[in-house]
């Protein structure tokens, strides 16, 4: 019945396996640079919206990070389609389109879930206290679903492996940038502001902090995480349903 | 013996590729238990017609039913009849051979009890028990091969689709994969579909053959009525080739010709060059 969606998961959980130790020891040193050169760098006197700089800022990480993770299927994807045909055993099995997207989004879930683990131990070694509440869950499941099928869509409509790298650094990187990682949007000025309220990353970031520092969840962000994951799985099924080999 | 009912109906099948014309209007009837070849220089459209009928790529126009219902209506249950055996290798390198095959058989709804026995068995008529927890990264080619084909019969397929299966093998080894299809074809009454430009394969395998030009199905027939259509006997002299229906009205031309010459018997190719002006391992 859902042979298609445990094939999926069968397959990249898998290939993961034989590779976790390097990816995890690969996807944990980024956090950790940024902690060391921002978090202690600035030191704790620094303050932002009322927090010490490294309690802001790790919140921001763990988006970040589990935005790349969740996303990060995408190249994954793209190797198994343009190099070794792999994703052609999906496209030629007897297997419901929606179960191929469910499959992978839940894949870029689970890498997310990793990489949210370790900056978890990363906050603990630096002292600072998260508060971890059923509204992080949520936040954290939109969040990383809405990325992960963003990923799946972008990884179906890509022509070759370039474009695949032009997506990650003309839409990606600019969006870890501005959305709140690193400093409240609130400071940019009103024309690059308006350019960040139309990227799912801002109310991810506002209401994983949120979640995490006990400040207030604004209902309607998480309301428009929800309208973004609805939209990008409607984009991943459409594209898995016309991807030709 | 090959059946009358038919597994596979295609009709007026075509597909392009922005201004280019891949496959111009196909027809074609494929019975159960039948072996047939499709014959192709590089570039006439074979690779694209077995994607187009196994789902891989959408035509732009015409039909494809399985079993007498529509491919794209009844999509999942038509993909139950279909293997493949894709031109290249798409296994999973990371994954061992059984890991290969237990993800294939996932994928096709292979009931748990049943998964284990078919495996083992798939990996014994492979050649691979030995190897079966090995990843697939460490083969040999002839190995992945192999494996890629009893993968697709995993699920018991009604109907293979081989596009170039022995392409770039020892000559040994493709030999035993012959072997292999034409035990599926005759034991489990398979229907085959093979793409390739070995002629000789497809004149020693094939029920019947026929030969793909531009897009085109030109001809449509047994090898041996393809060739009985050119005649039996070729004299070939310099450039040049003549057919003949006997032996004798060759040899009486021959004594007429100047230099050197020679008679023997029509094969396929003859064929293959007579119809598309091409020769096919270009």
């Amino acid at each position: 019945m859902f042979n298609g969606f445990t094939g999926v998961l069968y397959r990249e959980l898998h290939v993961f396996s034989k590779k976790a130790k390097k990816q995890i020891i690969a996807s944990s040193l980024s956090p950790l640079l940024f902690l060391i050169a921002f978090g202690w760098g600035f030191g704790k006197e620094v303050t932002v919206d009322g927090l010490p700089y490294i309690s802001f800022l790790i919140p921001g990480l763990i988006t970040m990070s589990t935005l790349n993770q969740s996303y990060g299927i995408a190249l994954e994807l793209n190797i198994s389609r343009f190099y070794f045909h792999i994703f052609d055993e999906f496209l030629i099995a007897p297997v419901r389109q929606v179960e191929i997207v469910l499959g992978e989004a839940c894949y870029g879930i689970f890498r997310a879930m990793i990489s949210a683990s370790l900056i978890f131990v990363y906050a603990i070694l630096f002292g600072v206290e998260l508060i971890i509440s059923p509204i992080f869950f949520l936040a954290f499941f939109l969040h990383t679903f809405l990325f992960a099928t963003l990923g799946v869509t972008m990884a179906m409509i890509v022509k070759d492996h370039s474009s695949q790298a032009a997506v990650n650094t003309f839409v990606i990187t600019p969006m870890i940038f501005l959305c709140g990682t690193f400093f409240p949007v609130d400071k940019l000025p009103a024309f690059f502001k308006g350019i960040v309220h139309i990227l799912p990353l801002t109310y991810s970031t506002k209401v994983i902090r949120s979640s995490l520092t006990g400040g207030h969840i604004n209902i309607t962000y998480l309301g428009l995480m929800a309208a973004f994951a609805i939209l990008f799985f409607g984009t991943a099924l459409w594209a898995v349903k016309r991807v030709e080999a | 013996m090959p059946s009358d009912k038919p597994i596979l109906q295609v009709k007026a099948l075509t597909k392009r590729f922005g201004q280019k014309s891949a496959v111009r209007g196909i027809d074609l009837t494929i019975n159960e238990g039948e072996f047939w070849g499709l014959l192709g220089a590089n570039g006439a459209g074979k690779t694209t017609t077995i994607k187009l009928l196994t789902g891989l790529t959408r035509p732009d126009s015409g039909e494809i039913q399985y079993r007498g219902r529509d491919f794209f209506r009844f999509f999942r249950e038509a993909k139950q009849l279909i293997g493949v055996v894709p031109q290249q290798n798409n296994l999973d390198r990371d994954l061992t051979a059984h890991e290969n095959l237990t993800l294939h058989a996932i994928l096709h709804d292979i009931p748990r009890k049943l998964r284990t026995e078919r495996i083992d068995e798939a990996l014994d008529v492979a050649g691979l028990a030995e190897y079966r927890d090995k990843p697939v990264k460490t083969f040999s080619g002839g190995m992945k091969r192999r494996l890629v084909v009893v993968r697709s019969l995993l699920h018991h397929p009604r109907i293979l689709f081989l596009d170039e299966p022995t392409s770039g093998l020892d000559p040994q080894i493709r030999r035993s994969l012959w072997e292999l299809i034409q035990k599926i074809n005759r034991e489990q009454k398979t229907a085959v579909l093979m793409t390739t430009h070995y002629i000789e394969e497809a004149e020693k395998l094939c029920h019947r053959v026929k030969i793909i030009s531009s897009g085109q199905i030109i001809a449509d027939d047994t090898p041996e009525q393809l060739k009985k259509e050119i005649g039996n006997y070729v004299l070939e002299w310099g450039e040049q080739e003549l057919f003949f229906k006997t032996r004798q009205d060759a040899t009486d031309k021959q004594g007429t010709v100047q230099g050197e010459s020679s008679i023997r018997e029509v094969s396929l190719e003859d064929v293959f060059i007579k119809l598309t002006g091409k020769r096919i391992n270009v």
